[in-house]
């Protein structure tokens, strides 16, 4: 499991994160002690720091700066201070993303998974994601199973694509909405149900039927 | 300084000099002077007196004249000592000293309220910092608690939110100089950003949005661009039509300038009122109709800030037809004040 570390004065804030963080498959560690920090958080040995600006002893920017003179770990500052300046600062002390409080909790979810993902496979990038029993190709933005090739459009291609980061998980309405604004396409309810149904036909031209589940209630799964 | 002005001035002495003189013949008269020396006496007299006046004139209207014209083209008039030669008369001195004092004692003065001015900024910043800190700690409880209560409360949050951030922009807006960087942005950053902001809304009032050709460059200060633009998304939302709602963005390029329309199907202004909805506190008839309340700060807000950054914006509206919101990018970084 992935280790996330909360660099976060607000009880409340890194108890809610941890929480959310652990309810979504990482590992999440709240620090609540910030006299020696930076020892701290290399010690910990995360895959992953989440760093508040504002903390006693020492600010955020200038323990990011401590960390990236020994360590790559990547790092996303998190704030309520939002201007144009202090954002381009906190990416000149060598911070990875940065995100303003009151952030949005799947931007920031998918700004984690992001990050981890193109840390693992730092140089490559992936093609094609194996869905079991069909392969989602993300360069040509197609479905390929036996030779047989279906061409998705833009909104379709993202859903598809997010269940599959997702695969074997139940990813709700929500996530999907946050995750298609989050990539700049503006659907409404009506067009996500549109398109969940025109996917489950074209996975059923080639022969895929079922494979996105409904869960009433809760969201879609990909099996 | 008329001649006449000042002669009238100097009347008591005129008046004077004249008894004089002529108290002076009255005595020759007696004595049995010649005539030739009575005139004399007084023509020198007289020429003596006549030639003080003038100098003395001469000398006054210079200071005064440039006094007054120094005054006309100053902009802080305040400042008007500095620019005035100390006179070589006594009045005049007196005059520059005077001056002087109320100089300093209205700087004084004006530092006073710039200090408390700023520490109220000062102190509205730091609090809208302080106040996310809750906010933010309320939307992550609500992540993890998801439920048909929490969602309303969410819903809450957001305007509670929107509303700290023109606050924080309200205390910025007086020096905008301070804190902005202008960039090349795309404009699509900018209006996506804005649009992400009333996800919610957009959705729950099933809003369709229509967005086309905005992926252009301009220079401006993506923060304070994106505010702006919410803002406007808002009234959008705020003022739509309560079937069929639309919103429309758009960018066209026109010489060395983007021109970004927002667009809405919604209830419209008045004709009467167009012209004032960037003043401050303008709330018209709309702020007052369908239970929802305006502030009037919004589009002032947004005016502010765009002459403050050298964009340019302009508001279009029919009632019951729609509302049409014009801000106008430059796409050089050149930019004035």
């Amino acid at each position: 499991m992935q280790k996330i570390l909360i660099v976060e004065d607000d009880k409340k804030i890194r108890q809610e994160l941890e929480s959310f963080l652990n309810k979504n498959g990482f590992l999440a560690i709240g620090i609540n002690k910030f006299d020696n920090i930076i020892q701290d958080i290399l010690d910990e040995k995360s895959d992953l720091v989440l760093l508040d600006i504002n903390l006693p002893y020492l600010d955020g920017e200038y323990i990011c700066k401590e960390i990236r003179k020994v360590s790559n770990v990547p790092i996303i500052i998190v704030t309520s201070r939002d201007n144009e300046i202090d954002e381009l600062m906190s990416l000149n002390y060598g911070a990875d993303q940065y995100v303003t409080k009151p952030y949005n909790i799947q931007i920031l979810l998918a700004k984690i998974r992001g990050l981890l993902k193109r840390n693992q496979n730092a140089g490559t990038t992936m093609e094609k994601i194996d869905c079991n029993g069909f392969v989602l190709n993300l360069a040509q933005r197609t479905i390929e199973k036996d030779n047989k090739q279906i061409d998705l459009t833009k909104n379709e291609y993202s859903i598809l694509y997010y269940l599959s980061i997702n695969k074997g998980k139940v990813v709700s309405r929500d996530e999907i909405m946050d995750y298609l604004w989050e990539s700049e396409e503006f659907i409404d309810d009506n067009t996500l149900n549109v398109n969940i149904k025109r996917l489950r036909n074209k996975l059923e031209e080639v022969g895929l039927v079922d494979k996105i589940e409904t869960r009433r209630g809760q969201g879609y799964l990909l099996k | 300084m008329k001649f006449k002005d000042f002669i009238k001035d100097k009347i008591i002495l005129i008046v004077s000099i004249i008894l004089a003189v002529i108290s002076i013949e009255i005595l020759l008269l007696a004595y049995k002077i010649d005539l030739i020396i009575k005139i004399y006496i007084a023509v020198i007299i007289l020429f003596v007196i006549l030639l003080a006046i003038l100098i003395e004139y001469t000398r006054k209207k210079h200071f005064y004249n440039q006094l007054k014209e120094n005054i006309e083209g100053l902009q802080e008039k305040y400042l008007i000592p500095e620019v005035i030669k100390t006179p070589d008369f006594a009045e005049g001195k007196i005059l520059k000293d005077v001056l002087q004092e109320i100089e300093s004692s209205r700087i004084d003065n004006v530092n006073y309220y710039k200090n408390i001015q700023e520490e109220y900024k000062e102190y509205i910043e730091l609090w809208i910092h302080e106040v996310k800190i809750p906010i933010s700690a309320s939307k992550l409880i609500i992540q993890n608690n998801k439920n048909k209560v929490t969602k309303s409360i969410d819903e809450e949050l957001d305007k509670l939110e929107n509303y700290t951030e023109q606050a924080l922009y309200y205390a910025r807006s007086n020096a905008v100089e301070k804190d902005y960087i202008i960039t090349k942005t795309n404009l699509k950053e900018i209006v996506n950003g804005a649009i992400l902001k009333n996800k919610s809304t957009l959705l729950n009032e099933k809003i369709v949005l229509e967005i086309n050709d905005i992926e252009k460059t301009v220079c401006t200060d993506s923060k304070w661009a994106t505010f702006i633009v919410n803002q406007i998304i808002q009234n959008s939302i705020k003022y739509s039509n309560p079937e069929n709602k639309k919103i429309e963005i758009y960018a066209k390029e026109k010489n060395d300038k983007v021109i970004l329309h927002i667009k809405d199907n919604g209830i419209g202004i008045k004709k009467g009122e167009i012209t004032r909805v960037f003043e401050r506190g303008f709330t018209g008839e709309n702020g007052r109709i369908i239970g929802q309340k305006s502030t009037g700060i919004g589009l002032y807000l947004c005016k502010k800030l765009c002459d403050k950054l050298g964009l340019g914006i302009e508001l279009n509206s029919e009632k019951n037809v729609g509302t049409e919101v014009k801000i106008i990018f430059p796409k050089n970084s050149y930019i004035t004040f």
